[in-house]
């Protein structure tokens, strides 16, 4: 069905020189058969993208870039083709797919592409019938696009990735974006494709632990340009994205590594291990008291009369679905997002009474795009425009920043920074004025495993009887690694306000992996089990 | 509303072009003040009775701002560079200015003014509301998507441009409002040093943006060209051209002087007659299919109707 013969891909400088020591694919070879379920890891910046877009034409058309050996589908060597002329074979599906919408409509966005190709009526109708139905959406077709949920929009992207009857599906982090439910409707769609429909699936992920059950074999990108392919418990050999059943597995030496939480389970309870209970951290001083605190859009109650208080010295989550009203919470104690009713208080006062100046020295907030936040040119500028803004000593930012994130070269561009280090760098700028609450708004996007741990270091770091920590997320196993006291939102009440090891519990909707395999009271992370 | 088989929903968007330029032809051709409020007006009933929950649907009271604003501008201007002397039966009577200009005679401001040269003036102001509200019920009641949808092959690369623009605009906005609300959190630089973090971040996003949906449709089979002949490809284009010349010449010598008319509707007609045959050539041989086709029904061809009888009782003068 597909394969790829001695192929090497590195990305050029522009006077046409290779931009990396050595190439970004190096000589890879491989053979994937029709109908396999492929996910496709490895650490942030390994290639995963550029091998995807290598099988559908996108690599060198589009990022440019020096390619060599063959790619070959459906028995055609199509190296260095243009990308339309893999379409007919290869769908492709974006992470965004918002961002990739050419209509308005659905039933327009799904034909699209037959149309392009030529497709004649009859089979795009006979085509449109079968794979709307696979997807189940049916009921959508004369629906604008923007009135879909997450996980609606990246079903629609997947029909009309495949409306003109192609056989390979490729997808980059398609349920990145997605809550728990959206993701396991398109994961559920992606398994019938392949074992029903013969289609053959590549899909790239940073969130592996929701998908390793799914898949039939695992493709790893190791970063120094090679990658291999097999079952996925021999694929291994390194824990610096494995999730964690993969480094449960490894740190008690299980042969084979078991992937389905069921097996974990009764392989869990042949010889359960004793392991540590968790010691949250005590609370210190009320730093943050919300009263009545309410936020409304247009005719919807985002927030509903909220009461909560916050502590110092404690890393608090707030969890809940997309649309639950994490973000609006953040907004509406920063103060600077919506109109709200209701109040929030600290010991200084009320915060609508305080000066913006002075708010936002107590109050610090990480939004989802961290790197809106940076603007200027290298490290050392943002560091003396944070220090000088905040008033405080030359090297403030600086040293914060080091403590977080290592050495790193002040002349470098926050650009080239990667996610985790440009997450540090806005970080240590928010927080050169120690400011007692510090707002994150989902800081996981996009960070690999490996980033995650450097995060949850960080933050543990930040700990300060005289801070509170508060974490928006949906990212179950961070909010393992990192949080105190978990508290729930739904559809803008709190359904439950919680210390970490009950609201992640084996008995939770919110059950971390960990606690759904060992089923076990008080057991949520790792570093708890004795190897 | 979805109901009404006028709604914006359930006509082609096309038509409401052609009824808005039909609109728009009459009142140029038009001397009459009733006639052209009355083109004024019905533009105005027609969105607010057929118009769909659409974004666009709402640009209809820009136009009409204008609109007002273009006839009191017209008005007071007549009523300030008054170019009356001592009319006989003055309506309004201010005090008049008299401004030396250095050279020639000096220019009078204000003064008294006629029941005639005021109306002339509303007239004016009418005409190019009536003009303006007529494009505008076009704009508001034609899905552009859709309309971009029908054009024929040769321009379907400029309609794809067009609809990516249409794609960005709004997502332009909701990053740079986004990038607005995140700044505050650090709090605001002052003068030029905030301007490059508002607007890299903006443009960082849009070029990503549209290089996202590039790739989408490439990766979708666009840029997939028929195998025409360079000469047939010539043709196509030298046609189209042709086209236009001709209509544009035509419909602007009719709009300046009326009085011609054979030599105009003859280069109308024959500016017509090469539009199809470019719209013939460009979808031969089309590697495309249309599966979504825009539909002409009664309530259409209804509307065309009354524009077009409309417009030919203006010209026949029965009506102006």
């Amino acid at each position: 069905m597909l394969s790829l013969r001695d192929l090497t891909f590195s990305f050029l400088k522009p006077d046409g020189t290779p931009a990396t020591e050595s190439p970004t694919l190096n000589r890879v070879n491989l053979d994937i058969d029709q109908g396999k379920f492929i996910l496709v890891c490895g650490p942030t910046g390994s290639g995963k993208s550029t091998l995807l877009k290598v099988i559908n034409g996108l690599a060198p058309s589009f990022t440019g870039g020096a390619i060599s050996g063959e790619v070959i589908i459906d028995g055609k060597n199509l190296t260095g083709r243009a990308p339309h002329e893999f379409a007919s074979l290869v769908g492709f599906v974006n992470q965004q797919p918002e961002g990739s919408f050419v209509a308005d409509r659905v039933l327009d966005e799904i034909v699209y592409g037959a149309e392009q190709l030529g497709v004649d009526e009859a089979t795009i109708s006979k085509n449109l019938a079968e794979i709307t139905a696979i997807l189940d959406i049916e009921d959508l077709l004369q629906r604008n696009l923007d009135s879909l949920s997450g996980g609606q929009q990246q079903r629609v992207a997947i029909a009309a990735a495949l409306i003109a009857g192609q056989k390979i599906l490729l997808l980059d982090e398609p349920t990145s974006a997605l809550d728990q439910q959206g993701a396991g409707k398109v994961l559920a769609v992606l398994k019938k494709l392949t074992q029903e429909h013969g289609v053959t699936v590549l899909l790239a992920e940073h969130r592996i632990s929701r998908v390793i059950s799914a898949v039939d074999e695992l493709l790893v990108v190791n970063g120094d340009g090679s990658v291999s392919l097999g079952p996925v418990e021999d694929q291994f050999k390194d824990a610096r994205f494995a999730p964690p059943i993969i480094e449960l597995g490894l740190k008690l030496g299980w042969q084979p590594l078991e992937v389905t939480a069921e097996n974990a389970n009764k392989r869990w309870q042949e010889k359960p291990k004793t392991f540590t209970p968790i010691n949250p951290n005590p609370a210190a001083e009320k730093l943050l008291t919300l009263d009545q605190l309410s936020v409304k859009f247009a005719d919807l109650l985002a927030l509903d009369e909220t009461n909560l208080e916050f502590f110092g010295n404690q890393i608090t989550a707030v969890m809940g679905d997309n649309g639950s009203g994490k973000t609006t919470l953040c907004w509406a104690i920063q103060g600077l997002g919506q109109k709200t009713t209701g109040r929030v208080s600290m010991q200084e006062g009320e915060t609508a009474d305080l000066a913006k100046a002075s708010r936002l020295d107590l109050i610090a907030m990480v939004p989802q795009r961290a790197a809106d936040l940076l603007f200027l040119n290298s490290l050392a500028e943002e560091f003396s425009e944070s220090d000088s803004f905040s008033q405080q000593p030359q090297g403030t930012t600086a040293n914060l920043f080091q403590k977080l994130a290592g050495r790193i070269d002040s002349s470098m561009h926050p650009r080239d920074l990667s996610a985790g280090q440009q997450l540090a760098l806005v970080l240590s700028i928010q927080l050169a004025k120690s400011a007692k609450v510090l707002l994150l708004d989902e800081p996981t996007r996009g960070l690999d495993y490996a980033a995650k741990r450097a995060l949850a270091k960080q933050l543990k770091q930040l700990i300060e009887p005289n801070r509170s920590i508060i974490l928006a997320s949906h990212d179950v196993e961070f909010v393992a690694l990192v949080a105190d006291r978990v508290i729930l939102l739904k559809n803008g009440k709190v359904v439950s306000d919680q210390i970490v090891g009950k609201a992640l519990n084996y008995s939770s909707p919110l059950a971390s992996q960990l606690a759904q395999i060992s089923q076990t009271e008080g057991l949520i992370r790792l570093d708890q089990v004795s190897a | 509303m979805k109901n009404n088989p006028f709604n914006a929903q359930n006509t082609n968007p096309a038509t409401w072009w052609l009824v808005g330029i039909c609109l728009a032809v009459l009142a140029s051709l038009t001397t009459s003040a009733l006639l052209l409020l009355f083109i004024a007006v019905g533009s105005m009933l027609i969105v607010l009775l057929c118009r769909d929950q659409s974004s666009w649907s709402k640009s209809i009271k820009f136009y009409l701002l204008l609109a007002i604003a273009v006839v009191l501008i017209r008005v007071i201007f007549r009523i300030i560079f008054n170019l009356e002397t001592a009319p006989s039966n003055p309506i309004l009577v201010l005090p008049s200015l008299e401004i030396s200009l250095g050279f020639g005679s000096s220019l009078r401001l204000f003064g008294a003014i006629s029941a005639t040269s005021l109306m002339a003036a509303i007239t004016d102001g009418l005409r190019l509301a009536a003009i303006i509200l007529s494009m505008g019920m076009a704009n508001s009641l034609a899905n552009p998507r859709k309309l971009l949808r029908q054009t024929p092959g040769a321009l379907y690369e400029i309609a794809t441009a067009i609809s990516i623009a249409i794609n960005l605009a709004p997502q332009l906005i909701s990053s740079l409002n986004r990038v607005r609300r995140a700044r505050k959190l650090r709090g605001e630089s002052k003068g030029l040093r905030a301007l490059p973090g508002l607007v890299i971040p903006v443009l960082e996003d849009t070029i990503d943006q549209s290089m996202a949906l590039a790739a989408s449709m490439a990766a979708r089979g666009f840029g997939r060209r028929s195998e025409a002949s360079s000469l047939r490809i010539g043709a196509t284009r030298f046609t189209g051209l042709t086209a236009t010349t001709l209509l544009a010449l035509g419909a602007t010598l009719l709009l300046i002087s009326p009085q011609n008319q054979a030599l105009d509707l003859i280069l109308l007609l024959s500016g017509l007659s090469a539009s199809v045959i470019y719209i013939r050539l460009s979808a031969l041989g089309a590697s495309r299919t249309r599966f979504v086709k825009a539909k002409w029904r009664y309530p259409d061809f209804l509307l065309i109707g009354v524009s077009v009888s409309l417009l030919i009782l203006g010209f026949s003068g029965v009506i102006l």
